[in-house]
């Protein structure tokens, strides 16, 4: 009885998952600036095409001389995307896997990642920012929604921004 | 996503085993073990685990790490959860998948791509939880390897294909199988992704909503139920 009288208030204690913490807004210029200028950002992302959705894991580094590098993952760790966005807006489409083609990365993964990570992203940029962990990207033919999980403080391994390295040392 | 329903069938068929402390041998030919864990897995109705997940890429020093839990419930019901960094259920049985995000503190069921897909990996799973390992050595070679501290289990896919992308799937149980083990799934690059399953409980019943895919119950009035099991 004790037991069964536990699990019910624990549903009732327990009507949603856990809120991420609430910041409150404040106007910022652009969601580059909520980022440390080196450092490694985990976020979750739900794609949605054509009805559909998709859920995805960007593992970002970030440093401010090198660029950045993005790894998108599927739910279980599969590596979708591997990309490489140099200082000077070079973009370097490492590894691309189905559904995913190297074009479509370059064209519009790599593009995404600037958006929320450049400042400079110039126009190419249809992103709202809904709180300073949330924000949406929708172009003609997707949505994308972003939250950041994560972000750990700290300058990246150069060879992380190596488009020749396969990796750590 | 195969690989991860095969898993979710191994450690329900291990779990079977480890129920039976006197029943492994180290063997050369792994058939004998795998018509015993046939022969035992029609005992277990239910298994709950709670896992840690290393994502091990070349690319980067320190692992991916995330926390999470996966239920399993016979005949064909599974539930895998993630609860860190981020929180995610996916639920499953034969006839359909359904996977819930959580948005603002509210859990958002989506609209899946390719839900046939993982329709096609829950059928398979409900077959080899229902004991019908054949699945399984059809899809792989078994080979079992123990030491005085250790026995591995691996799993190396017949298809090359999935070779191409699995070259091999290790389970690693304590000789007498009796607490901690883990799955390490290995690609041909040298990445590999590394499960921890602790704190497992057997035969448990699990509150009502705990598979359903309309609403699932919370993971925490789960944890409450399956306390005192065993």
């Amino acid at each position: 009885m004790r037991h069964n009288f536990l699990i019910l208030l624990l549903a009732l204690l327990a009507a949603g998952c856990t809120p991420q913490k609430f910041i409150v807004p404040t106007p910022l210029a652009h969601p580059a600036t909520l980022f440390p200028a080196d450092a490694f950002i985990t976020q979750r992302g739900v794609l949605t095409v054509r009805g559909r959705q998709f859920t995805l894991n960007g593992y970002v580094a970030k440093s401010k001389t090198r660029g950045l590098r993005l790894i998108m993952t599927e739910n279980f760790g599969g590596v979708l995307a591997d990309v490489l966005v140099k200082p000077d807006g070079n973009v370097f489409v490492l590894k691309a896997a189905p559904p995913f083609r190297p074009a479509w990365v370059k064209k519009y993964i790599a593009a995404d990642l600037q958006c929320v990570f450049v400042d400079r992203a110039g126009t190419n940029c249809p992103l709202q920012m809904l709180s300073q962990t949330h924000f949406v990207i929708e172009r003609r033919g997707y949505k994308l929604d972003l939250r950041t999980v994560e972000v750990k403080p700290g300058v990246q391994p150069a060879e992380m921004f190596d488009e020749k390295s396969g990796g750590k040392p | 996503m195969k690989i991860i329903f095969t898993i979710a069938a191994v450690m329900l068929a291990f779990a079977m085993f480890a129920a039976d402390d006197g029943a492994l041998q180290p063997v050369a030919d792994p058939q004998p073990i795998l018509q015993d864990l046939q022969r035992k897995m029609s005992s277990l109705g239910s298994v709950y685990f709670e896992l840690t997940q290393e994502r091990h890429l070349k690319l980067f020093t320190d692992p991916l790490m995330s926390e999470g839990v996966m239920l399993i419930a016979r005949p064909d019901q599974i539930r895998w959860e993630t609860t860190a960094p981020f929180q995610s259920i996916l639920l499953g049985d034969k006839k359909s998948v359904a996977q819930f995000e959580c948005t603002d503190g509210k859990w958002e069921k989506l609209k899946l791509g390719f839900p046939q897909m993982l329709q096609r990996v829950m059928g398979q799973m409900s077959l080899m939880n229902q004991g019908k390992l054949d699945a399984l050595t059809d899809d792989y070679t078994i080979s079992v390897a123990t030491n005085s501290s250790v026995a591995v289990v691996t799993l190396v896919p017949k298809d090359q294909n999935v070779r191409g992308m699995l070259s091999s799937l290790e389970v690693k149980l304590r000789p007498d199988f009796s607490a901690t083990r883990e799955v390490v799934m290995n690609e041909p690059n040298g990445d590999f992704t590394r499960i921890i399953f602790h704190n497992e409980k057997r035969g448990v019943k699990f509150p009502p909503g705990t598979f359903d895919q309309t609403k699932p119950v919370e993971i925490s009035v789960v944890r409450a139920s399956v306390s005192h099991a065993p």
